[in-house]
């Protein structure tokens, strides 16, 4: 795969030959009888609970857990250990995003054949497209990210601003909260690729195409058509007019912002409650959820931001035995998405999860006893498809680093995209595919 | 710079040794100042909450003290394994300083002392090899050792790590300047063994050339990040560095529910007082050896 | 610190580069008994890993280096292909001459603060001065990983302490991450952490300097400061620019406080540095060996420029 033909394996005999007495120590427990083990890599919180669960109901297969990472700290690991041919676990937990980018990789087995085609009225449609790729499946979805508008209902209300329903009333509610205070924004531009993604995915700009199964060498990039341009001229504006915060999301001095009046809104996920119920201590009370803004008033476009799926590596020792444990991990296991759903706050993607009233009718104390989960179900019935390149990392890096360009000044919005595409472009070339634009 | 004050004292102090104390003192008032601030915060931030971490003035203590919360909360986090960081750093960098100071005191003395075939080449490559970058080195070292099947143990993160060309350097040096031949020689007619020579006469006389190897290589390995970045994927064998910025990593992350901004700040804490209590107990060692790099 | 006259040899066991700095390579040292086999032996284990995980490896990545991957066609040989890629590709360029123009700010700068540092310690011998020399040098021993994660938690815009600082100097809350401000607050977390080890090393330096070469400008009248630099810093040149060839070899291999940074700052891209760039063609993207091409770009730059550098120096050392 790499290249490493025979001169590799000489180099390692000769590394063999100099280390001798120790590879002898990295010793290996031996198959035996027993429940077949299967090990998965997740960095889920509060995953424990889960793994518990699964294993006190199975006496065939019994998971062993590692968090080697969260996000892109485990897929540095994963490829490493496609690269060198061993160390990747039999079930890895993968974002969406990523799945196309593992199957081009050769990396990830097609449950398919074990079944799992079974599970597709389980789960969300969109999600389950993104798992699949016509009947190979991938993934198995677990959790999803679909969007809604948190704002501060006492400082909307004190000011008497009203909640913006569509993004130019979002823009008019920026100058306004300006107005007020002059050291508080409407938001921050965070620097996130998946946040951006979500918004342009809301914005009905659908920037990628790809299908290994039809063709594993074509790919679609369009990333200037005027529904994506216009997410980047309309942010980059608050932006430019300073109405608009930099910090990237998830630092110190982002959340120390939500948790001071200095953000007025966040344009979020289902997974946020729980993340801001964690961190957000001085402001707990004072949010409110309402659907994300439109672009045309009166629209119900949605987007989505962030989410996964468990799918098996292609070193999986005993494959059968993996998709079972990538299937019923979470699953319809009531034991699971209980921990899910209270602990670790994931937004289900399970139909059947999303809709019992246990989830819909949970009123949230850091909303004030609002039940947010009414607004985000709904949200996740309405995102439609949407797919990704084979190398998006590349895609999301090239995108933050021209938006940072932008937010520095070194760059004009409007170019952030044009220029994202040429790059793009450019390396999906190098890469050996026939571009469609 | 030269102002007339310190003519005036240099005048008044005759005898040398005793110049003007005002210039020298202000100059390490302010390094004090520039060395201890961003430590003293972390001591500071380590006693403070989450949210006082986030809204209260930075070198001064928030509204509750809650060191012992979160030295409790740090170890007891992931079913203790801070812990077992700590003892996976000190045990890698124990094992590979200890390994890497014998291998370069060792070699160190042969090329000083000894001539055989080959020896001037491998004295020039030594240079070139302290200039190799180590990260161009970790990736390949990581696909020769998962063919070995020994990446995500011990030894992917040790046996690298005894790699010290430039502690090998440092002895080769300090060997030349500070062991008379004669004294070799004289040892020899006494029908010493070579071993013995080394271990009774030749170690003792480079210790300090030793210890400050064995500390180079022992914070070489204690502060290393890349290696074992990538050679581990078992949390229960992360060191320090790694597993600190993976729980940051998840702090800045959509997964976390919790935000570790105090488990990070405190484990930072924990991470530097053993390197920096090490470095201040055997500071006497150490000074003569570390200038001995700048002979050449 | 004794004053004491250079002929009383100091505690040999202590601090022999004193003695014998200024004389250059003895002969005598120079002399070398015949025992090749033991010799040999002495040297074996270090050969042996220095093969094993030095001489392989690098062998394994120009191996590598010498094909090229894409994710369709997979891996072919493209023999010197991917070199000259790599001295074309912009994303490289940029970040190579990003990390030249880092250094050529930071190390003058640190080196700078350093040379002062060692100059007073060398002037007084107070407690104050025994102090500092252990204040000093503790940034050193702090991982860089927790140097950055510390610093980027004190440049915060708001609660860091500058911000307090900034604000009161009528400066509002100023980013650091941001624009080209960036780069020095990188540069200053370097500082930090290295100033303190050459500040030893090049005292270390100063206290082999025997007395008597600047006694005699003492007796002529010269003030403390000019004994300092027009006799001292002289005398030390040598360990001044050897000090300058590490710090040079570590600034081009910049890697460890950027990618924790990049957390914080947004503006620290891909290529951000040459070995970023590596780091992310491997990890981020797969290309392995792409990366490898990178790397040894990248030790191949740092070797010529070490070597022009300690080149140049000797010449300069060799003319004065």
């Amino acid at each position: 795969m790499l290249g490493i033909g025979r001169v590799g394996r000489t180099a390692s005999t000769l590394a063999v030959g100099l280390l001798l007495a120790v590879a002898a120590c990295g010793g290996e427990s031996g198959a035996g009888g027993g429940p077949v083990r299967v090990s998965v890599w997740a960095w889920y919180p509060e995953f424990k609970g889960v793994v518990d669960a699964f294993n006190a109901s199975h006496t065939d297969v019994q998971v062993d857990w590692t968090n080697v990472g969260t996000g892109p700290d485990q897929y540095a690991k994963l490829k490493t250990a496609f690269t060198a041919g061993t160390g990747a676990p039999d079930v890895a937990m993968v974002e969406f995003q990523e799945i196309p980018t593992f199957v081009i990789l050769d990396a990830l087995v097609d449950m398919g054949e074990f079944g799992a085609g079974d599970d597709r009225d389980l789960y969300a449609e969109w999600a389950w497209s993104q798992a699949t790729d016509g009947d190979k499946v991938y993934a198995i979805p677990v959790d999803g990210g679909p969007m809604a508008l948190m704002y501060r209902r006492d400082l909307f209300e004190r000011h008497q601003i009203p909640v913006p329903t569509t993004w130019a009333g979002y823009a008019e509610a920026a100058a306004r909260i300006k107005a007020v205070d002059p050291t508080a924004f409407v938001a921050s531009f965070g620097s996130d690729g998946g946040w951006i993604n979500g918004l342009m995915w809301q914005a009905g700009c659908r920037p990628y195409g790809y299908s290994a199964a039809t063709a594993r060498d074509q790919v679609k990039i369009n990333l200037t058509s005027r529904e994506c341009r216009k997410v980047f001229e309309f942010h980059g504006d608050l932006v430019d007019r300073g109405l608009m915060a930099k910090d990237p999301f998830f630092t110190a001095d982002a959340t120390a912002a939500l948790d001071s009046g200095k953000y007025w809104t966040w344009a979020a996920a289902g997974w946020t409650p729980g993340y801001v119920a964690g961190s957000l201590k001085n402001t707990a009370g004072k949010w409110a959820v309402a659907p994300m803004p439109q672009w045309t008033e009166g629209a119900d476009d949605q987007g989505d931001w962030g989410g996964s799926t468990f799918a098996v590596t292609k070193q999986a020792r005993n494959k059968k035995a993996a998709t079972t444990v990538a299937r019923e991990l979470f699953g319809s296991s009531e034991a699971a998405w209980d921990v899910g759903l209270n602990k670790a706050f994931l937004y289900p993607l399970v139909k059947e999860v999303a809709a019992d009233p246990a989830f819909t009718g949970k009123a949230y104390e850091f909303f004030a006893g609002q039940k947010v989960n009414e607004i985000f179900v709904p949200v996740s019935g309405k995102l439609g498809e949407f797919q990704y390149t084979p190398f998006q990392d590349f895609v999301f890096s090239e995108l933050n680093d021209r938006s940072a360009e932008a937010m520095s000044g070194s760059r004009p919005w409007r170019t952030v995209l044009e220029e994202t595409q040429k790059n793009v472009v450019a390396y999906a070339r190098q890469q050996g595919f026939t571009v469609t634009e | 710079m030269s102002t007339s004050a310190e003519r005036r004292a240099a005048a008044r102090s005759r005898r040398f040794g005793e110049p003007s104390p005002r210039v020298p003192h202000v100059l390490m008032a302010a390094g004090v100042l520039y060395f201890l601030v961003p430590l003293l915060w972390v001591v500071i931030a380590a006693t403070k909450s989450q949210p006082d971490l986030l809204s209260t003035p930075a070198l001064w203590f928030g509204r509750e003290f809650n060191l012992v919360d979160n030295v409790v909360q740090l170890f007891r986090e992931d079913g203790g394994v801070y812990g077992r960081w700590l003892l996976n750093t000190a045990l890698y960098s124990g094992v590979s300083a200890v390994g890497a100071t014998a291998l370069a005191a060792a070699a160190g003395y042969g090329l000083a002392r000894f001539s055989f075939w080959g020896k001037r080449f491998f004295e020039t490559a030594l240079l070139g090899m302290i200039m190799v970058p180590a990260t161009a080195l970790v990736l390949p070292t990581y696909l020769i050792l998962s063919r070995l099947e020994i990446v995500n143990t011990v030894w992917a993160i040790i046996l690298p790590s005894l790699l010290s060309p430039f502690g090998t350097y440092l002895v080769r040096v300090y060997v030349a300047e500070s062991v008379p031949v004669e004294l070799i020689d004289a040892a020899r007619v006494d029908r010493a063994g070579e071993l013995r020579i080394f271990w009774r006469i030749v170690v003792p006389m480079i210790r300090p050339a030793i210890v400050t190897v064995f500390l180079f290589t022992l914070v070489a390995t204690w502060n290393n990040y890349f290696l074992p970045l990538v050679m581990l994927s078992d949390t229960d064998l992360y060191p320090l560095t790694v597993g600190l910025t993976t729980w940051f990593n998840t702090a800045q992350q959509e997964a976390g529910t919790r935000v570790l901004f105090t488990l990070v700040v405190t484990g930072a804490l924990f991470a530097i007082v053993p390197l920096i209590t090490a470095f201040v107990l055997l500071q006497r060692f150490w000074r003569g050896g570390v200038g001995a790099g700048a002979l050449k | 610190m004794t004053s004491a006259p250079p002929t009383a040899a100091p505690d040999a066991d202590r601090s022999p580069p004193r003695r014998r700095v200024d004389r250059g390579p003895r002969r005598s040292s120079r002399r070398t008994t015949a025992h090749p086999v033991a010799g040999m032996l002495f040297v074996l284990p270090f050969f042996l890993v220095v093969v094993a995980f030095l001489v392989v490896p690098l062998g394994f990545a120009l191996y590598l280096s010498l094909f090229t991957k894409s994710l369709v066609l997979g891996s072919r040989f493209s023999g010197l292909d991917g070199y000259v890629k790599a001295f074309t590709d912009p994303l490289l360029l940029d970040g190579f001459l990003r990390v030249l123009l880092f250094g050529a700010v930071q190390i003058p700068v640190m080196l700078g603060i350093a040379l002062a540092g060692a100059l007073a310690l060398d002037a007084v011998t107070t407690r104050f001065a025994v102090l500092y020399r252990l204040i000093a040098f503790m940034p050193y021993a702090v991982p860089a990983v927790v140097g950055a994660l510390m610093w980027g938690f004190l440049y915060s815009r708001t609660f860091g302490p500058f911000t307090g600082l900034t604000t009161a100097l009528g400066l509002g809350e100023v980013d650091f991450f941001g624009g080209p401000l960036l780069l020095l607050s990188l540069g200053n977390v370097v500082t930090w952490a290295w100033t303190g080890y050459n500040t030893i090393v090049l005292y270390s330096a100063l206290q082999g300097v025997p007395r008597e070469v600047y006694e005699a400008a003492v007796v002529d009248g010269a003030s403390p400061v000019q004994v300092a630099l027009r006799v001292k810093v002289p005398a030390i040149g040598r360990a001044i620019s050897l000090a300058a060839v590490f710090t040079v070899i570590g600034t081009l291999q910049f890697f460890t406080e950027p990618q924790v940074m990049a957390r914080f700052a947004p503006t620290i891209s891909a290529g951000y540095t040459p070995n970023l760039y590596a780091y992310n063609q491997a990890f981020a993207y797969s290309n392995f060996n792409y990366s490898a091409t990178i790397s040894f770009t990248l030790g191949f730059v740092v070797f010529v420029v070490a070597y022009v550098f300690v080149f140049v120096s000797r010449r300069r050392g060799a003319g004065s």
